[in-house]
This record gives structure tokens, C-alpha cells and sequence, in this order.
């Protein structure tokens, strides 16, 4: 076994890592309404959204395998590696790939360990971005493409970014303020249980259209180093089964685990939600979603839910928007693509640096101790299925609050903190 | 900077389809539970104690143009998948190869 195997087996272990965190941090898109009304129970929503990402990532028959292409230049447009990174079977291109996916990694741990729905497509396409910089410096980053159509960091990062969480706010508004209208002479439990059923709906469309869309970036990912390695002919691309299997496998692992730290945030942090609001905050999402999909234009499923549960916050006269909340939330937006850029660099750097199997060994160790680190952390104020939906603590912010103070000042106990399941 | 136009167009369509289906199924929605309402009559409308069977026809009506709405939606994810794309060309939706 050669060294560029043993690290071509190490990139498909951290891509099926990532695929598996892009999994339960993602659990929330769907879910975290559906969950807040009671329309359906933490377990059975976790569960369904898991069965519907299975069967969304299963039915990724044609993969695409030009993920990266839109920000960096590692591949051609038919999805090979470029010249420039095929020698010693590829290594080059194999540890780009690997310290960026560590640096997505982290970067997902880390935000959900603050409770933050970030966005996973960016934190991989901003640790691929790192990884590049690295390898191949600033020249293999595509900033803007070439200016005719949306591409590169600009036209498929930042640009949707801005925009993906107004439409979907306005969207879930003017949803919401139609449902009242129409609905003003219903009694109120009447109504509740009525809309719980086309909520279920909404949620079940967006979780299959974030399955086929999510697994087939660590497919795409996967197959390149493949590629890179030659375990594929260049000439012959294709996706082997066992890649599309366990990567549908690994995402629905992780949307089942389920991200409660984001889907308490989600659910009970930014507003509280009724379930007319929850069936608009989810076709918002759903529909938004599908359109830009189908109109080639790149935005984030955790940007359009965030949006979309805001905008019913809006739209419903007299419901507040914790727009604190919402504050921070965009804050750790703004920050997902160069954050896990850095890392992704940091990562390719030790990986190159100490260079053979070591390098990416080291990786690994760091990898490993971080994750344990800050799964460790999660513990002190463990959020799961039971007290997902406890009411939202204003004033005690519990995750956020005692994991930041926590990084800040790890030897200080913090005075008086709430626990979520105060009750 | 070309790309500003660029975005503000695609946004623009989004936000266009998202209104017409995100929202217009939502109201939908929101007529068929009403349907379902009227029809139950006492209980379930403010001030109304007697049952009305025009409600069920206007639920079923919202329920069905829903569930064609949604299949469009679910046609359009599995398409997705399978490398393909839903179009209107021929009036009845059908998948067709993605333009390269």
C-alpha cells in the first residue's frame, strides 16, 4: 500500500466525516418548525427527515462532479483533476481536499457547539477554498469567474448569501399574513391541528431536496480524489456505488443524531411559532429551495429556513422576533466561509508541511482531540430530544453563553447558569 | 462588477416563483382548512353553529391543485437526482435531459 492510498483513504474517511456533521446540522432546516409546533415529536421528526435523506441521496443517480469548480480551480469542467496536481498520484490535490473537509469539519463541530445554524455548503466550499490557497496559492481561488454568469466565491457564496435569506422572509411573511387573513374567523385549536398536517408536508419536500442536494457534494468529492489517485480511470469518470451508499448512509446517520443545539435555536430561539406559521415558514423554505435549484442559482437550505422562520415572525401581527438571536446567527454566517477557509489552510499547511504519512496523521490526531474536546464541552449543558423544545432563555443564552465563556476563560465557572431543562 | 445585476436577476425569479407557489399554497392551504371549518361547523368557526356542505367542496378543490403542486415539486427533486429536468415544453410535465 503506497502513501497516496493511505491518504486517498484518510480524504474519503474525513468527506464521509463531513457528510455525517453536514447531516445533523442540517437536521434543523427541515425539522426545527415542525418540532417547535408539535406537529411532530423530536424523535419521529429526526427520523423522518433521516429517511427522507436517504432516499434523497440514493436517488442521486448522475452525480455531479464539478462541486468544487465553483470556487476553486482544481478541476476541468468534465470534473477532472487539473494537470498541475496529478503528479505522485495525486497527492497534491488529495491533501487540498483533505485539510479543506478538516476545516469544514471543525468549523460545523464548532457552530454547533455555539448552537448556530451555519451553513455546511459553506464551511466545505470555504475549507476547500483554504486548502487551495495553501496548495496552490490565491491564483487557484475563483473569486468572480469570468462575469457572465453567477461563479466563483462572489456569484455563488456571498452574493446568494445576502439575498437567500430576504426572499425567504418575505416569502414566509406574506405566507403568514395570508393564513391569518383567510383563517381570522377559525377557532384557534381547530386551526392548530389542521395546519400541523401540511406542515408535515413542507418539512418531508424540504428534507428529500436537501438530501439529493448535499450528499452529492461529498459523492463529487469523494470521486475526485479517487480520480486523483488513479483509482479511476481519468478517462472513464464514474461514481462507484459504494461512494454514493455510504455518503447517503453517513448524512442520514447524522440528520437521525440530530443537531439539537441548532433545532433548539431554530425552533424556540428566533420566534414562537404556530403551526399556520410552520406550514409557511416550511413551504417558504421548500419552494425557495426548489426554484433556485431549478434557476442554477447557489444559496444555502440553512439560510433560506433561518430566513423563512424569521419571516413568520414578521408576517404574524404581535409575534416578536429575537432579533438578538438573529444577530448572532448571521454574524456566525458571515464568518463560515473565511473561518473555515482559515482552517482548511491551517490543516493543508501541517498535512504538507510535515509532509509523507505524519503530516496528515497529525491531521488526524488534531482532528480527533478537537472534536472529542468540544463533544466533551457539550455535555455541560447537553440539549437532546427531551428538552429540545423547553422554552428559549433569554437572559441565560444557555449553549451560547457557556460555551463562548467557555473558550474565552475555560478555568472560570460561570455564576448561575440556567440549564436548559430547568423544568 | 457584473455580478450584482446577475444576482438581483436570479434573485428576482426566485423570489417571483417563491411568492407564487411559497405563498399561493400556503393560501391554499389555508382555504382548504377553512373549507374543512365551515363544514364542521360549530366548534371550529367563530360564531357559526351550523354545518356547511359547500366547505368540503372547496377543500377538496384547494387539496387537489396542492397535491398537484407538490408532485410537480417532488418530480422536480427526483429529476435532480436522476440528472434530468421537468419541463412544460409539451404542456404535460416531463423529464427531460439537463441542457449542458
Amino acid at each position: 500500500m503506497t502513501t497516496a492510498t493511505i491518504i486517498l483513504g484518510l480524504v474519503v474517511v474525513v468527506a464521509l466525516a463531513f457528510d455525517f456533521t453536514n447531516g445533523f446540522h442540517d437536521t434543523g432546516n427541515a425539522m426545527a418548525a415542525s418540532i417547535a409546533t408539535g406537529a411532530l415529536s423530536p424523535k419521529g421528526a429526526v427520523t423522518l427527515a433521516a429517511i427522507l435523506n436517504l432516499v434523497g441521496a440514493l436517488l442521486s443517480v448522475e452525480v455531479a462532479l464539478t462541486v468544487s469548480n465553483s470556487v476553486v480551480k482544481l478541476q476541468d469542467s468534465k470534473g477532472l483533476p487539473l494537470k498541475e496536481f496529478t503528479a505522485n498520484n495525486g497527492t497534491l490535490l488529495m491533501l487540498i481536499v483533505f485539510g479543506g473537509l478538516v476545516g469544514g469539519i471543525i468549523w460545523n463541530l464548532f457552530t454547533w457547539l455555539l448552537g448556530l445554524p451555519s451553513s455546511s455548503s459553506h464551511a466545505l466550499l470555504g475549507g476547500l477554498v483554504g486548502g487551495t490557497i495553501g496548495g496552490a496559492g490565491f491564483a487557484g481561488v475563483k473569486w468572480a469567474g469570468d462575469g457572465t454568469k453567477l461563479d466563483g466565491v462572489i456569484g455563488k457564496v456571498i452574493l446568494p448569501s445576502l439575498l437567500s435569506p430576504v426572499i425567504a422572509l418575505i416569502v414566509a411573511a406574506v405566507a403568514t399574513r395570508l393564513i391569518f387573513m383567510v383563517t381570522a374567523m377559525i377557532e384557534d385549536r381547530f386551526r392548530e391541528k389542521r395546519f400541523r398536517w401540511g406542515q408535515v408536508g413542507a418539512a418531508s419536500l424540504v428534507s428529500l431536496a436537501h438530501g439529493t442536494n448535499d450528499a452529492q457534494k461529498t459523492m463529487g468529492v469523494i470521486t475526485l480524489a479517487l480520480v486523483a489517485e488513479g483509482q479511476i480511470s481519468a478517462t472513464q469518470v464514474y461514481v462507484p456505488l459504494w461512494v454514493k451508499l455510504s455518503a447517503a448512509l453517513a448524512i442520514a446517520l447524522g440528520t437521525y443524531l440530530g443537531g439539537w443545539r441548532i433545532i433548539h435555536t431554530m425552533s424556540k430561539g428566533l420566534v414562537d411559532i404556530s403551526s399556520p406559521q410552520g406550514l409557511a415558514a416550511d413551504s417558504s423554505s421548500a419552494t425557495v429551495i426548489l426554484a433556485s435549484s431549478q434557476l442554477g442559482f447557489a444559496l444555502s437550505t440553512t439560510h433560506v429556513a433561518t430566513g423563512s422562520i424569521m419571516g413568520t415572525g414578521v408576517g404574524k401581527k404581535g409575534a416578536t422576533v429575537r432579533w438578538a438571536v438573529a444577530g448572532r446567527m448571521v454574524a456566525a454566517w458571515a464568518i463560515t466561509f473565511p473561518a473555515a477557509a482559515v482552517m482548511g489552510c491551517v490543516m493543508f499547511w501541517i498535512a504538507n508541511g510535515i509532509g509523507g504519512l505524519i503530516g496528515p496523521a497529525v491531521v488526524m490526531v488534531i482532528l480527533i482531540g478537537l472534536s472529542g474536546y468540544m463533544w466533551k464541552r457539550s455535555r455541560v449543558n447537553k440539549i437532546d430530544h427531551s428538552n429540545v423544545t423547553d422554552e428559549w432563555h433569554d437572559g441565560s443564552k444557555p449553549e451560547v453563553a457557556v460555551a463562548a465563556h467557555d473558550i474565552i476563560d475555560p478555568h472560570h465557572e460561570l455564576d448561575e447558569v440556567q440549564a436548559p431543562s430547568a423544568h | 462588477m457584473d455580478m450584482i445585476p446577475l444576482a438581483l436577476e436570479g434573485a428576482w425569479k426566485v423570489l417571483a416563483a417563491g411568492l407564487v407557489l411559497g405563498a399561493g399554497l400556503p393560501l391554499l392551504y389555508a382555504f382548504a382548512v377553512k373549507g374543512m371549518a365551515m363544514a364542521h361547523g360549530a366548534g371550529a368557526v367563530i360564531g357559526q353553529q351550523t354545518k356547511s356542505p359547500a366547505g368540503k367542496v372547496l377543500t377538496w378543490l384547494c387539496l387537489l391543485v396542492i397535491l398537484l403542486a407538490v408532485s410537480y415539486g417532488i418530480s422536480f427533486i427526483v429529476a435532480t437526482g436522476i440528472g434530468k429536468t421537468v419541463t412544460f415544453d409539451h404542456v404535460i410535465p416531463w423529464f427531460v435531459d439537463k441542457k449542458k
